[in-house]
């Protein structure tokens, strides 16, 4: 079973600052993934791009460094994921990165599959009827 | 950049590598593990190929052994940001949405009684531990 773990902003600025308040709590989410990746089990950690960008990470930037060897994959947003992603930025208050996760959300052939988000109200609005483990941070 | 970052870094690089090129491997399997990985294979389609079947299982360690070996890194930079063992079985119910996130209390006992016989347990084995204890408990 699949287990996609999705980062929004507020998680990849914890993750990726140590003075960060939250940073040891979401280490300790990806030390979760990094014990079950040595049982084997498929657990992903990823975000998607715009996600990515609202963030400010660069993946050249040198200050990415530790988050981009955490080995957090990209979910990029293809056409099919625009148009989903299009559809739900529609909705009130919802802005491109919170609408890209909802279509990763909503799309994802991920068996299990969870957010880490410091707005879980917002996520789940997005998340529609896809099923998703939310994280408040 | 020091060595275990230029380990780190290019290990990453090939990692994510689109290159296709594929090279036969000196390594020597043992004969009876390839005959078996090749039943495992074709008796209960466990992956397209032996190739594919040996090359996602090498993957898979690799990247397993590259993130811990970036977080223990982390930890000896920044000690803080070791969480503890209570804290990584709170993760987990998190991650998995289990009912026993919502008593974090329980699983920080449970992290506590499994530390001292087990001390190399991970957040699983607390989760499980807390788990079986809510079936005993009145």
């Amino acid at each position: 079973m699949i287990h996609l773990v999705l980062l929004d902003n507020e998680a990849v600025q914890a993750l990726g600052h140590p003075d960060h308040a939250k940073h040891r709590r979401v280490v300790s989410y990806v030390q979760v993934v990094a014990h079950r990746k040595q049982r084997a089990k498929p657990i992903y950690a990823a975000v998607p791009t715009c996600v990515r960008v609202e963030a400010g990470w660069d993946r050249t930037a040198p200050a990415s460094a530790f988050l981009n060897r955490l080995r957090v994959v990209d979910v990029p947003l293809d056409t099919a994921g625009a148009n989903v992603a299009a559809r739900i930025r529609h909705e009130p208050g919802v802005s491109v990165p919170d609408a890209h996760l909802g279509a990763v959300i909503q799309t994802s052939t991920s068996q299990k599959l969870t957010v880490i988000t410091s707005d879980p109200k917002d996520m789940r609005a997005i998340a529609g009827t896809g099923d998703v483990t939310i994280v408040a941070l | 950049m020091d060595n275990f970052s230029q380990a780190i870094d290019r290990i990453n690089e090939l990692m994510d590598s689109s290159d296709g090129k594929t090279t036969n491997t000196s390594m020597r399997i043992p004969s009876a593990l390839r005959e078996a990985a090749g039943l495992v294979v074709s008796e209960f389609g466990a992956a397209p190929s032996t190739t594919a079947l040996t090359t996602d299982a090498l993957r898979g360690t690799v990247e397993a052994v590259v993130l811990q070996a970036v977080l223990d890194h982390h930890y000896t930079q920044h000690p803080k940001a070791r969480p503890t063992l209570a804290e990584l079985a709170i993760a987990a119910a998190e991650l998995d949405g289990h009912p026993l996130a919502a008593k974090p209390d329980l699983l920080r006992r449970a992290a506590v009684e499994i530390f001292e016989r087990h001390p190399q347990a991970d957040a699983d084995a607390v989760l499980l531990w807390a788990e079986a204890r809510t079936f005993t408990s009145p």
